[in-house]
């Protein structure tokens, strides 16, 4: 071959190379995600952003396992029966700053936060001929109760928090936020529960999954329980109850979760799993005979309860035994584990108004509301007579009727019992440490005191 | 009887026809020469000194004139010319002493002895080949052969202890998973730490393929190829010798060279086998409490628990420790806990015997290489089985290695390699997680608690699985078919410019099933079978076009150029399916559950590359080389593509030099220096720039309707990505000693890594936990001394040792805020600290009064709080080697091989778990070492008093578990013997070794678990932690190796 010939060849490679390595052979597009230019600007876009709300709301590390454990092992009805030592920390009020749990549910609460800010800033904007406005305004309220519900768990479990209202675009937008006060925490949820009121439609039919009119009354009912606005509690809690065609104590006990039932007319506000979507509670209660690693089951004292005829009641069945005679949790039990999370039921109305009369002194009417529920738990009418008494046997009811729920913690600790029933006589341990990572990674956050 | 048939007529007629079979198609390239005067005639052959073979491809000269020839396969030469006798004749062969002889008359026979100068020997780099004394930069060569008998599936684990520079843990037992590798330190925290591997100029992907979870380990690459087909391993360590590979070159590269035949080489047949198992030793393992013994500690644990909460009036907590569960199983029956029987009522089960078997090692390699005149050929075929010493996990390997160059002309050459392999993998879970994990099953099960239920029935306990149940039901199998190919074609232009364009195709299909049945934890009712199948497909394809130009001018200025170019792209598609509710164990395929979910993931990234390199030396006594490469990548925003990496070294021959010429006792010395650039973008996502939103957040939007699909933020954009930066500074020297019978390699560097990719901590409130960035610098500073030295050569007898050492000093210069890692957040990074890093409660003691753990107070607040974690220790060690030595005597050969590690931290998790305290009763057993806790005021230890409240078992990151990890191994120890020859020969064989190979014999370690080397996995950021993971086996193998 001669060189000519060669150069020829080389020439033409050299050629070609450089032709494909231009800036085209540089720009390459992923094909299973979007740019977040582009996210939400129609109906069908704005229709999954807001499902993607909710998928936030039902993350495992919010309502699906970790938020509704810190309500009950930092309660008195759990113990640890797991490896997981940072349990323990929850049970015996020594929570550290570097729990695992405690950084999951802070995250997962503002992720929540965020996919809601996008809806509410992006979707004000959309023009779509599709979109009718009563339909936008139904996305927008639902955005608008998811923020609410996030500060209100924010506020009940940290106090004061820091306020983030829109979508983060970059790393370093939400800089140099301080927190607010607890008062200024609740203040925002409110605002947002106002918003979204006259947004959203009453339903048509039932449809617990989702948020509507009705589930902005529910939340505000218990949003003025932890006020101590005993009127207002009452008021909204009536509201919610007389929708009877929507919601309804169901009996047996049982009926709103046994036999993989979902979106019962119980259920206020409940969040769906699917095989796809699976909630990761039942691993945490199920014993290992049922593939669980029952990292935590009901204590002796709730066991004895539970197990009382003329205290549990029906409600027994929140709780079963193996047959090597271990107990467990079996609220939480379906395979797949499409198990609801339970986020408001009516029967948590019932005595949101039981206990808002009882402190407006009405006890008639608050005992009348008490008795629905023990009625329903198969159980006598209370016999409870002063005030005092009243309040009391609504505490106890409450402790039983959402055992395996995460109402226990923060319903001491709302109505300053904690030390009474918890033995938690330091008050600064009655909110949780802010995660400590987030202290280093954020000049402007504070921490707790105590921690 | 025996049948007398010369062997010399058998072999000339088995090469005649080999050769004619391979030479056919060039005989017609034949030249035909002009005849010429004949004065002369010269017949010869030559052998090698030492071993009496033949050489073929030797080259003979008359000094003084061009007229050459080479010898054949046999070894035989033949010369006519028109000098006469006698002349001076000059025979060179690579790798062998030139020899000048005057010969007086034909026949003649020529012994070469091999060269005991390591300075020719020929050394890979980036686009090209040098000389290692013109070499400028550090390299460590590792010749396959020492080391490829160690059963290990892939080569990087094979080279442990044998370089220095290159730290290689093993990670775990099982064979063909990966190990930590790492080529001067770690650089990076999210960008990837593992060197670049080139096998045959194709780029080797070297990242897990694995989806299925094994707790947390993960899968080689690496041991896709079969290391009998390697000839060496260059590992290239400074930039000067990196800073070619531009962006790909910050953590090193690994360069292979596989076997090539010669040119007008006989055909050589090479067969070897392994056989031999791996075990064991019952005494290195874990110590467990008996029966009774966990029963007591737990009972205590309940005691204690229960004065604590009277003690503090807690009566939730009275109620859950009233009463101890090791109690008389008539002793409140109806109570809870219930009674289990009394403490000495326990039984102990040992469930370690039933997972440790003695796995079978055995291996086969037959290869045949050979050339004619024009064309040179490599064909390897090897089959490993190596069974891990737990059930059910195996490995092996089916590989088939085609290496083939062809001179089409005397200035075209073309060319390929190829090989394709299927590795075959029975995989478990041994690692962290507890469904299907085999050593929570085997270990973490307490002791007293029996196999069945009172039933009969299967037990199983705390979220494992039953032990025996899971190894008769584990189903869990991975193939990876893997095709790396290379296609060049060589071009001489003119004389010493050369142009070379190749294409590589690095294909990998990984195809994974894992079937959990009903009697599985994971496939339980009501899950009713767990099937999940994926198929990851990776290929990556680089084309690449050099040209080299090499000249020589005024005789004593040498210079080398080289320019090129190259495109890579990389694309990896995932495809699985997952299926629940089989209809019984008899359907596995997802086809029949009742149940199905899919997934799927594609992802690609570009890289464009321009480089150049200019090697000048003067005389070979001063160096200079300049190098630089340009990288575009798409996995950054445009305005960040493009990245720059120059390098520039010089080498000083100082032995040249008239001072030093004729000083014999030095017999070489080079003084070198660098300072380069490199670059690194592996491993971060191929999207990290981009602002993403994603799919796979569906909702309801109603009770009845089922999911609807659902959108959600997934990363933050960082339009200002940009690569990783490595500036690294070496020096070091090279000395000789007594004809090179001593060498000394000397390296200092000093490696600056900025720009740090990481995914940096970003404030929660933002709705993200981080986003990907540029935002740290880490420094590795350290060095290397490779001594080798041949102690005793003599005829019979020959000792040669080697020895290196190496060490690196880690340090995070800048990161904006800690990042933790691994569930617990064991690991910091942090600055001013090392990676890898373990951020702890340091327990000082433990009160002999109170028995209370005793914390140190770092803040002094009185209390301890998660402020008090503090940084107390490293992964890595300070320094690390290995020490070889290689005997011959006679027939007989021996090589044993120490390696050494000292000054890393390992979390002792498995103590973690196994000294819970009694908290964790029946979920987790119990180690002997929990014998030793407080139990009485004026107790001395470090086991605090069992209760459930306070720090003492609940404060989970305590340093009692962070151990030392240093560790002496005997690595390997072989011992051989070759068949004399006069014996062989006779049955036509060339050479007949039988040998035993030995590995992980012995080991000297303070660390309590059995192998310090351990790790969990879990990611790169995760290292020295031990959790379930399988300690490497004890091995014993005999050998045999046949040449034909």
């Amino acid at each position: 071959m001669n060189i000519l010939k060669n150069t020829k060849y080389i020439a033409t490679a050299v050629l070609l190379v450089t032709l494909v390595s231009c800036n085209k052979f540089l720009d390459v597009k992923p094909v299973d995600s979007v740019s977040d230019e582009q996210t939400i600007f129609d109906k069908s876009s704005a229709e999954t952003a807001v499902r993607g709300v909710y998928r936030a709301l039902a993350a495992d590390s919010y309502y699906g396992v970790s938020f509704p454990s810190i309500g009950y092992l930092s309660g008195d009805n759990v113990q640890w029966t797991g490896s997981q030592s940072i349990v323990q920390q929850f049970i015996d009020h020594n929570v550290k700053s570097d729990n695992a749990t405690v950084s999951s549910v802070w995250l997962a609460i503002y992720t929540t936060i965020n996919r809601a800010n996008y809806v509410i800033a992006k979707l004000p904007e959309v023009n779509d001929a599709t979109l009718t406005a009563a339909y936008k305004n139904q996305l927008l309220g639902e955005a608008y109760f998811v923020r609410a519900l996030a500060y209100f768990d924010l506020a009940r479990t940290w106090g004061g928090v820091q306020i983030v209202t829109t979508p983060t675009l970059s790393a370093s937008d939400k800089n140099g936020i301080a927190r607010s006060t607890v008062e200024q925490t609740y203040a925002q949820v409110l605002s947002d529960l106002n918003t979204a009121e006259p947004l959203l439609p009453a339903p048509t039919t039932p449809n617990p999954v989702r948020a509507n009119k009705e589930t902005v009354w529910a939340l505000k009912a218990r949003y003025y329980l932890y006020q101590k606005d005993w009127a207002n509690a009452e008021l909204y809690a009536s509201q919610v109850i007389t929708k009877t065609a929507n919601y309804t104590l169901l009996k047996p006990y049982s009926a709103w979760f046994a036999n993989n039932a979902v979106g019962t007319k119980e259920s206020v506000l409940e969040l769906a799993y699917s095989a796809t979507y699976t909630n990761g509670h039942r691993g945490q209660w199920q014993p290992p005979a049922n593939s669980g690693t029952r990292q935590w089951a009901p204590n002796t004292a709730l066991l004895n309860l539970l197990n009382d005829p003329l205290t549990g009641g029906t409600r027994s069945a929140l709780v079963a035994k193996t047959t090597a005679g271990l107990w467990y949790g079996n609220l939480y039990y379906r395979s797949p584990a499409t198990d609801p999370a339970y986020v408001l039921r009516i029967a948590e109305l019932y005595l949101i108004r039981a206990e808002a009369r009882a402190q407006q002194n009405k006890l008639d009417d608050a005992r009348a509301d008490l008795n629905l529920i023990r009625d329903r738990a198969g159980l006598a009418v209370t016999t409870a007579l002063t005030q005092d008494d009243v309040l009391l046997a609504i505490e106890n009811e409450n402790r039983l009727e959402f055992a395996l729920e995460g109402h226990r913690w923060f319903d001491l600790v709302r109505t300053g019992r904690a030390s009474a029933v918890l033995g938690v006589t330091n008050a600064q341990k009655l909110v949780l440490p802010i995660p400590i990572d987030q202290i280093t990674v954020d000049p402007a956050l504070t921490q707790n005191a105590g921690y | 009887m025996r049948i007398f048939i010369p062997v010399e007529k058998i072999m000339a007629l088995k090469y005649a026809l080999i050769m004619l079979l391979l030479a056919a198609p060039l005989i017609g390239l034949a030249q035909t020469e002009p005849p010429p005067t004949i004065n002369s005639v010269l017949k010869g052959r030559v052998f090698d000194a030492a071993n009496r073979d033949v050489l073929p491809g030797a080259t003979v000269s008359i000094k003084g004139t061009t007229h050459g020839v080479t010898t054949n396969s046999e070894g035989r030469f033949e010369f006519v010319t028109g000098q006469k006798f006698p002349y001076t004749l000059i025979v060179k062969f690579i790798g062998y002493e030139s020899q000048e002889l005057v010969v007086n008359g034909s026949p003649l026979e020529v012994y070469l002895k091999p060269s005991s100068q390591i300075l020719n020997d020929v050394v890979v780099v980036g686009y090209g080949t040098k000389t290692r004394k013109d070499l400028i930069s550090a390299v460590a060569t590792i010749k396959a052969n020492d080391v490829k008998n160690t059963p290990v599936a892939g080569f990087d684990a094979q080279i442990q202890g044998k370089a220095s520079g290159v730290q290689i843990n093993s990670n775990t037992g099982v064979p063909g998973d990966g190990v930590f590798v790492r080529v001067r330190g770690t650089t990076s925290i999210n960008a990837s730490n593992d060197p670049l591997y080139i096998v045959d100029g194709v780029f080797m992907n070297n990242t897990s393929l694995q989806t299925v979870n094994t707790g947390g380990r993960a899968t080689s690459p690496i041991a896709d190829i079969n290391p009998s087909d390697i000839e060496n391993i260059e590992v290239l360590k400074d930039a000067s010798a990196t800073a070619i590979y531009g962006s790909r070159g910050a953590n090193g590269v690994v360069i292979v060279t596989t076997k090539r035949g010669n040119f007008n080489a006989r055909p050589k047949v090479s067969f070897n086998t392994l056989q031999g198992v791996a075990w064991q030793p019952k005494g290195d393992l874990w110590q467990l409490t008996t029966g009774p013994e966990h029963a007591e500690i737990v009972n205590e644990f309940y005691r204690n628990s229960y004065a604590d909460a009277v003690a503090a009036g807690n009566t939730a907590g009275q109620n859950t420790y009233r009463n101890v569960p090791f109690r008389a199983l008539t002793d409140n029956p109806t109570l809870t806990p219930a009674p289990r029987g009394l403490p000495s009522e326990q039984n102990t089960y040992d469930r370690l015997d039933k997972i440790f078997r003695n796995g079978k090692l055995q291996n086969y390699d037959l290869s045949l290489e050979g050339g004619s005149k024009d064309t040179k050929y490599y064909i390897g075929a090897g089959y490993t089985k190596q069974e891990a010493d737990i059930k059910p996990i195996d490995f092996s390997r089916a590989s088939l290695k085609v290496n083939l160059d062809q001179r089409v002309s005397d200035k075209v050459q073309v060319g390929t390699s190829s090989s394709i392999s299927r590795s075959l993998r029975t995989q478990g879970r041994a690692g962290d997680g507890p469904a299907g994990g085999l050593f929570q099953s085997a270990l973490h099960t307490p002791t007293y608690l029996p196999e069945t239920n009172a039933d009969g029935t299967p037990a199983r306990y705390a979220g494992f699985d039953n032990l025996q149940v899971l190894l008769d039901n584990y189903n869990v199998h991975t193939t990876s078919l893997r095709y790396i190919g290379n296609l060049y074609a060589d071009v001489e232009i003119i004389k010493g410019l050369k142009f070379r364009s190749s294409w590589s195709l690095d294909y990998d299909n990984y195809n994974e099933s894992e079937y959990w049945n009903d009697k599985t934890q994971l496939g339980a009712s009501p899950t009713n079978g767990l099937g999940t199948s994926a198929i990851t497909q990776n290929s990556a394809w680089i084309n690449e076009q050099t040209l080299n130009y090499h000249t020589v001018f005024n005789k004593k200025h040498t210079l080398d150029v080289v320019v090129g170019n190259t495109l890579q792209s990389n694309i990896i598609k995932l495809t699985s399916a997952q299926g629940t509710g089989f209809p019984n164990n008899a359907y596995t395929d997802i086809s029949s559950a009742s149940v199905r979910t899919a997934n799927q993931t594609y992802t690609k990234a570009n890289l464009s590359s321009y480089f150049s390199r200019i090697s000048y030396n003067y005389a070979s006594k001063y160096y200079l080389e300049v190098s630089g490469r340009a990288d575009g990548s798409s996995k950054f925003g445009a305005n960040n593509r493009w990245g720059y990496f120059p390098s520039v070294g010089a080498s000083w021959r100082a032995k040249e030099e008239s001072f030093l010429r004729d000083y014999n006792t030095i017999s070489d010395l080079k003084l070198r220096a660098s300072y380069g650039v490199t670059g690194n973008q592996a491993g971060i996502n191929n999207f990290a720039a981009q602002g993403l939103w994603n799919g796979g957040a569906g909702y309801p939007d109603n009770t009845t309707g089922g999911d609807k699909p659902g959108t959600a933020p997934q990363q933050l954009a960082n339009p200002n990505l940009k690569w990783e930066r490595t500036a690294q500074v070496n020096a070091g020297f090279d000395i000789g000693f007594l004809n090179n019978r001593l060498n000394i390699t000397f390296d200092v560097y000093n490696k600056q890594t900025s720009n740090v990719l990481l995914q940096l901590p970003v404030p929660y409130i933002t709705g993200y936990s981080t986003y990907s960035s540029n935002a740290g610098k880490i420094s590795n500073k350290g060095y290397e001394v490779g001594i080798n030295s041949t102690n005793i050569k003599t005829a019979n007898f020959s000792w040669s040792s080697s020895f290196n050492i190496s060490g690196n000093t880690n340090k995070i210069t800048s990161l904006p805020v800690p990042i933790n890692q691994y569930s617990r957040d064991w690991i910091r990074m942090q600055q001013g600290y090392s990676m890898y890093s373990f951020w702890l409660y340091k327990q000082t003691s433990v009160d002999p009064q109170t028995g209370n753990a005793v914390f140190e107070d770092v803040n002094k607040d009185g209390t301890i709080t998660a402020a008090d974690r503090q940084i107390l220790g490293s992964a890595l060690p300070k320094f690390y080697g290995g020490l070889s030595n290689n005997i011959t005597w006679g027939n007989f050969d021996a090589g044993v091989l120490f390696t050494f590690q000292q000054g890393n931290k390992v979390l002792n998790l498995n103590r973690f778990f196994g000294e819970g305290g009694g908290t964790r009763d029946a979920n987790r057993v119990i180690f002997a070492s929990q014998l030793k806790r407080w139990q009485k005021p004026g107790d001395v230890t470090d086991v605090p008093r069992l209760t459930a409240y306070g720090n003492n078992y609940t404060l989970e990151q305590n340093s009692r578990f962070l151990e030392d990890g240093s560790f002496i191994r005997l690595k390997s120890l072989t011992l051989g013997y070759t068949l004399p020859k006069s014996l062989t020969q006779k049955i036509d064989i060339q050479s007949l070794r039988v040998y035993v190979v030995g590995s992980n014999l012995l080991l000297f370690t303070k660390y309590t678990g059995p192998d310090p080397e351990a790790n969990v996995g879990g990611g790169q950021a995760v290292q020295g932690i031990d959790l379930g993971t399988p300690p490497q086996p004890h091995t014993v193998q005999l050998g045999v190796n046949i040449t034909l």
